[in-house]
């Protein structure tokens, strides 16, 4: 096969070449000055569909700069998740451009260290904090769930003003399964052997279509699987033929934590599955519509996000299954954050997993956002690609 | 035709040249901050078709002999199971890497696991704590063979065991004893990064560390089965490279 480079960038606006924070920036800017409010948002716990009936635009914050570990570390212990210190650093320097745009903040109970994080951080913005059921196939869970998205609109309403309808969030309960659907189409791509599409093409895709609603990017979605198709017409493809596939599964990975995509390629692999909140996690999955109840609807979606957080988080391991047999990895790394217990102990769960029903090389890789430790994960990683 | 096989570690450097049955030469020098220098200085004289590169330095060197660079684990295995052949656990002790591979019947490596980055159960660690008992190295481990029993060390960072070592002298501990539970911190952390990759029979321990007989006894006693020590355990990924050449230079033919 005749390599075919520089195909057309997937996205070809003012914002190409730049970070794709600066898009989702735009966008969430442009929003406002058109009357919108603003909820920061730290997970992928937080009710989108809901957000978005409120006419309310998400803004995921800041939480994977190193830079920003230093300060946060005068008030929060040093052995803690760096995505935990990072974020908090941001909001205590005031540096992130998304929680400076931020009327309200929605966090959850994920984990100890985001719960008692968000306490320090309360008094600076309008913040509430929902309880996360953590055993979500106990039947309370769903109420549970139900009534901790109603309380957050209560929440929401009370310091934005705004407010939305049964209806309005049936209609955003549709409009998030149109978009999901297209975001599946692309990640067609990624699973094609070789792949059309780059880690980096889909990281800047997953970045605008968490913020923006789907009657507002489906028409560039659909602009970019036309490119993609175009990119299969001429014969491009990412990466070589004989390039290890790898699926990425684990903590979110962003900023900083990026480095192990990136030790990936230059290693000579090439990401296919992003199997993090980050990536492509909240799309793989929809919506029901039309069920008399969109709240509850809303409720059991989230519930069925396969997060460390829950017990015993089986649908981990069903879910994987799912990717791994359409985007058939020859390797699977899980990407463990210092001190994020819950993706660290689970690891061993996954691991057996993958050995034993895939029989697929795994690598399990703990750091945090500091490039200290590259050479030795490459070491890691090459073993890896030895090993396939 | 001859391979040679260059291990760039954080403590030395290895180079092996083979000829495809046997080793022709073997050198071990210490690194130091111009690791370039020092590689072209073993090179000199030293006659070979192809090179292949290991270790920390293996993308350095690479970069400047434009070369191919295979990672420790696979040096290690391929070196390994040539000396001892049929191995199915091998256990690397560097200077500032501990490795544990286990591998199939055939030679390929089936799970691995590395210590962390700090220098917790490597070599380094040992010369650290020897250095505190302003022991040389072989007085080091005569001094822990020989004594009875073992002070216990509890904290495996180096930094933290070195203030504990300090720390149980200024008790009145014997040095014998103290030198013996370094050793045995050494070895326990060891065996547990083997059980990590489930130990099997016919271990191999490479590496610098394999050198020290007295950490090669306390995993026997640890594991309760006797463990193979090649000759010259600490060229094992250099050994490993010149093999890998040789391998491909065939293949290629």
């Amino acid at each position: 096969m005749n390599k075919i480079v520089n195909p057309e960038p997937l996205f070809v606006d003012e914002y190409t070449g730049e970070p794709p924070a600066k898009r989702v920036l735009g966008h969430i800017q442009s929003k406002r000055e058109q009357g919108a409010a603003v909820a920061g948002l730290y997970c992928g716990y937080a009710p989108m569909e809901l957000i978005h009936a409120m006419d309310i635009v998400p803004a995921v914050l800041c939480a994977f700069s190193n830079a920003q570990i230093e300060a946060a570390e005068e008030h929060l212990p040093a052995n803690l998740c760096p995505l935990i210190k990072s974020s908090y650093g941001f909001v205590i320097r005031d540096t992130c451009p998304f929680y400076a745009v931020s009327d309200v903040v929605i966090a959850e109970t994920t984990c100890d260290g985001k719960k008692k994080m968000f306490e320090l951080m309360s008094h600076i913005r309008p913040l509430y904090v929902m309880d996360l059921p953590q055993v979500p196939d106990e039947k309370e869970a769903r109420d549970e769930w139900k009534s901790m998205i109603l309380k957050v609109k209560s929440f929401m309403e009370k310091h934005t003003g705004k407010s939305t309808t049964e209806d309005k969030i049936e209609a955003s309960i549709k409009d998030t399964n149109r978009k999901n659907a297209l975001m599946r189409k692309i990640f067609d791509y990624a699973a094609m052997q070789p792949p059309v599409v780059s880690w980096s093409e889909l990281y800047d895709v997953i970045f605008i279509a968490m913020a923006a609603k789907g009657e507002e990017i489906n028409p560039r979605l659909e602009n970019i699987i036309e490119k993609l198709e175009k990119r299969v017409e001429r014969g491009y493809f990412h990466g070589q033929p004989e390039s290890p596939r790898v699926m990425v599964t684990g903590c979110p990975v962003g900023g900083d934590a990026l480095k192990i995509f990136k030790i990936i390629e230059e290693l000579g692999g090439v990401v296919v599955a992003l199997d993090a909140c980050t990536g492509m996690k909240s799309f793989m999955d929809d919506i029901s519509e039309d069920t008399g109840d969109p709240v509850g609807a809303i409720a059991e979606r989230y519930l069925r996000i396969p997060c460390s957080c829950m017990t015993p988080n089986n649908r981990r391991l069903t879910e994987m299954d799912k990717i791994i047999e359409k985007f058939k990895p020859d390797a699977v790394v899980d990407f463990v954050l210092h001190a994020c217990h819950s993706y660290s102990i689970e690891s061993f769960k996954v691991g057996a997993h993958i050995k034993n029903k895939h029989n697929i090389p795994f690598l399990k890789v703990i750091t945090d956002y500091s490039d200290g430790d590259v050479e030795q994960i490459k070491t890691r990683v090459q073993a890896l690609f030895e090993s396939i | 035709m001859i391979s040679a096989g260059i291990d760039i570690g954080s403590r030395t450097i290895k180079l092996v040249t083979f000829d495809g049955s046997r080793i022709l030469s073997s050198k071990v020098r210490p690194n130091s901050y111009n690791t370039i220098d020092i590689c072209r200085e073993m090179l000199k004289g030293v006659p070979y078709d192809g090179i292949i590169s290991t270790g920390y330095g293996r993308h350095l060197f690479s970069r400047h002999f434009d070369c191919e660079a295979i990672s420790e684990i696979k040096a290690f295995t391929l070196g390994a199971f040539h000396t001892v052949p049929g191995c199915r656990t091998i256990l690397d002790i560097g200077g500032q890497d501990t490795k544990a591979i286990s591998l199939d019947e055939n030679g390929k490596i089936s799970k691995f696991e590395m210590n962390d980055k700090c220098a917790a159960g490597t070599g380094k660690f040992l010369e650290i704590m020897a250095n505190a008992l302003e022991f040389t190295m072989n007085e080091f481990i005569d001094s822990a063979s020989s004594a009875e029993k073992a002070e216990p060390i509890n904290s495996m960072c180096t930094v933290f065991a070195e203030s504990e070592v300090i720390s149980l002298i200024g008790r009145g501990a014997l040095r014998d004893e103290v030198s013996l539970g370094i050793h045995n911190a050494i070895v326990k952390r060891s065996v547990s990064l083997m059980k990590r990759v489930s130990i099997r029979d016919n271990i191999v321990f490479v590496g610098g560390v394999a050198n020290n007989r007295c950490v090669q006894s306390l995993i026997e006693k640890d594991v309760g089965t006797k463990i193979s020590v090649p000759d010259n355990p600490q060229i094992t990924g250099a050994l490993g490279c010149a093999l890998h050449h040789n391998e491909k230079a065939i293949n290629s033919i």
